[in-house]
């Protein structure tokens, strides 16, 4: 290899230059926000001139705020569920199935990550009303689900293209019926994939913003719409503390996940 | 009618084409009840479809497969009762050596201490008892193919396939399994399909082989009915080494055909093929029966001999390898005992042969 970090010399610590600076740009407005969560300023001020936990005890005093954020974590859940029972079986179709037009489907399940957000948003917005479901459990379930979507198939079809038919092949002419050889063969082999693409799911409900906004009515609101209507009528650190509970509650789940991971791929 | 034989599977004018591609082209064989049958041939030529049908797994375009007298055809896979190891590593990831054993019996239901019972046994026959708990991805290529074999085996199919199972293991490990594949079929005497590429393989380990080429069978037959008597030019060239000498056909009396090649050498040999006066034809002869001599051999005896130099020689420690340029510019290869005759580089020598190792064949359409 002649690009060793050895062989370098000086220009490595360009490198690390361009590293650590990268890393900042993407890690600063993260710190930047939890800081500001246990300042003491009302107006946001950075530095912070005191630190303090109050506007946690607002944040958790305020039923509105658990309210939404309970909405949240149910939406994610049932999107989560719902997302690898629809994306399990369209990943079987794109990987095994031989029709026409199978590669068309595959990027038909894949373009909700191309079209527009808020395209999508103004053409469910329409059908939701004409339904009558707006600000309905179910509303917000579907408009996620349609993001979410994408997500599983990407990461089941990409485990499912990595195992081997013919092991599949081996449990059937071992004695297991189809049925059996998929529940018991392929599934667990493509655990990991199907894990990814649940967790995936979920963080994309978690903090999806613009369908919500459009789904959510006064009384129904997901965490991140909750956010932004505070937001719009006035600047105050609780929303800094909502936003550092977000963060720790993603960086939770991708730690789950490494660990699942890892103990999946022992 | 009710067959009297006793064949375990018997196939009959399989065809199976995939879009343009004929990959089976009219197959018929039968296997006997605890033969060993291996189906020999290059890449492409229709080894793994035919196996697959049998298995299930693909549907024939027409045909039938019978095992047991019973057309197999409209049976699934998973009720068929075959065991089969593929070429790939096909152990199922996340269980454990034991549990991927124990797997068949358990999908059938059966009680767990039986099933203890035959994964025990299973592990003794293919020596791995002390790898029971470990996981697929610790165990070596041999080892894993040996796991899969007992897997195959430990629901006692009626018909056992194994579709290269040792392609992608050394020689040594696999000369390795191959002996111990032969003990297994003794031992059980379960009927055995086997797939291979490599004529060796097949010589060495079964009862009979099927020569496949371009989805037919080009001979079926023993390993020496293949290596003495070839049916074709195909079957004389693909199982063993050959030389194939090019010329034209003079005459046939009584099955023996005289040839002469390029330079007006007349040599003779035994024919069963209906060949044409004139045409163009080869000559067979293996390398290890040209014997080389100082002196030409005489017309009386049934002795020929051709003459050449020698232009390279190999040691293979058992045997000596020389490769002869000839008068009709055509290289021909001779194998000797190596404590035999020690010809030098450069040395010219006559090599004679018996007419009857030598067969005449009509010329291959040179596209293999
Ligand atoms: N599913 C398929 N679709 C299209 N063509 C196929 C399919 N399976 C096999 N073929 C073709 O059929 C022919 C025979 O294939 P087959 O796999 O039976 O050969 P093989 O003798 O097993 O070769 P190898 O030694 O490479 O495994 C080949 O030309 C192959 O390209
Ligand atoms: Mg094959």
């Amino acid at each position: 290899m002649i690009l060793t970090l050895n062989r370098m010399g000086r220009g490595r610590f360009v490198l690390y230059a361009i590293a650590g600076a990268t890393s900042a740009f993407l890690l600063l407005p993260v710190v930047f926000i939890a800081f500001l969560s246990f300042g003491s300023s009302q107006w946001l001020q950075f530095p912070p001139p005191g630190w303090t936990l109050k506007w946690y005890e607002v944040l958790f005093a305020d039923p509105r705020w658990l309210a939404s954020m309970l909405v949240s974590l149910k939406v994610g859940l049932c999107v989560m569920a719902l997302s690898i029972a629809l994306g399990l079986p369209a990943a079987f179709a794109i990987v095994r199935g031989r029709f026409p037009g199978r590669a068309a489907l595959h990027a038909f399940f894949i373009s909700p990550m191309i079209v527009p957000v808020i395209i999508l948003a103004i053409a469910l917005y329409a059908l939701i009303l004409k339904l009558g479901l707006n600000g309905s459990f179910l509303a917000f379930v579907a408009a996620h689900l349609i993001l979410a979507l994408p997500f599983s198939v990407i990461c089941i079809v990409n485990s499912l293209e990595g195992f081997d038919i013919s092991v599949e092949k081996a449990a059937i002419i071992c004695g297991a019926t189809r049925l059996q050889a998929i529940r018991r063969v392929t599934l667990p082999a493509i655990r990991l994939g199907i894990l990814s693409g649940a967790l995936f799911s979920f963080l994309v409900s978690w903090d999806e913003v613009v369908l919500s906004i459009f789904m959510a009515s006064p009384g129904t609101q997901t965490l991140p719409v909750k956010m932004w209507t505070t937001l719009r009528q006035d600047l105050t650190p609780v929303i800094a503390a909502v936003s550092t509970l977000l963060i720790v509650m993603t960086i939770a789940v991708m730690l789950v996940a490494a660990f699942l991971r890892r103990r999946i791929a022992r | 009618m009710t067959s009297l034989t006793k064949n375990a599977v018997e196939i009959h004018h399989l065809v199976k084409r995939f879009g343009q591609v004929t990959a089976v082209d009219d197959v018929s064989l039968s296997v006997a009840d605890g033969e060993f049958l291996t189906f020999l041939g290059s890449s492409g030529s229709g080894k793994t479809s035919t196996l697959f049908i049998v298995a299930g797994f693909e549907d024939p375009t027409s045909g039938s497969v019978e095992i047991d007298g019973r057309s197999v055809l409209s049976v699934p896979p998973n009720e068929r009762n075959i065991g089969m190891v593929f070429q790939r590593y096909t152990l199922f990831p996340n269980m454990s050596v034991r549990d991927n054993i124990a797997f068949p019996l358990s999908v059938r239901g059966r009680p767990q201490n039986e099933i203890d019972r035959a994964v025990a046994e299973m592990l003794d026959m293919v020596r791995l008892g002390s790898y029971a708990g470990r996981r697929p991805s610790e165990l070596s290529g041999g080892q894993q193919q040996r796991v899969a074999l007992a897997r195959a085996l430990v629901y006692r199919p009626r018909l056992l396939l194994m579709d290269e199972p040792l392609a992608a293991l050394d020689k040594r490990l696999r000369e390795d399994i191959q002996q111990e594949i032969r003990r297994i079929h003794r031992e059980l005497g379960v009927t055995i399909l086997y797939v291979t590429h490599d004529q060796e393989e097949a010589l060495r380990m079964s009862d009979r082989i099927a020569v496949f080429s371009h989805g037919k069978i080009a001979q079926i037959g023993s390993g020496s009915d293949l290596y003495e008597r070839p049916a074709n030019g195909f079957v004389a060239s693909f199982v063993g080494n050959s030389n194939m000498l090019r010329g034209r056909l003079r005459g046939v009396s009584e099955r023996m055909a005289s040839v002469e090649l390029a330079d007006g050498t007349v040599l003779h040999g035994l024919s069963d093929a209906n060949l044409i006066h004139g045409t163009q034809v080869e000559i067979m002869v293996r390398p290890e029966r040209l014997i080389p001599s100082s002196s030409r051999a005489g017309d009386l005896t049934s002795l020929q001999s051709v003459e050449g130099t020698v232009i390279d020689v190999s040691y293979l420690g058992e045997a000596v390898q020389y490769e002869i340029a000839t008068r009709w510019q055509q290289n021909i290869v001779v194998r000797n005992d190596s404590r035999a005759s020690g010809l030098e580089l450069g040395a010219s020598a006559h090599f004679s042969f018996h007419v009857h190792d030598a067969l005449v064949f009509p010329t291959q359409p040179s596209a293999s």
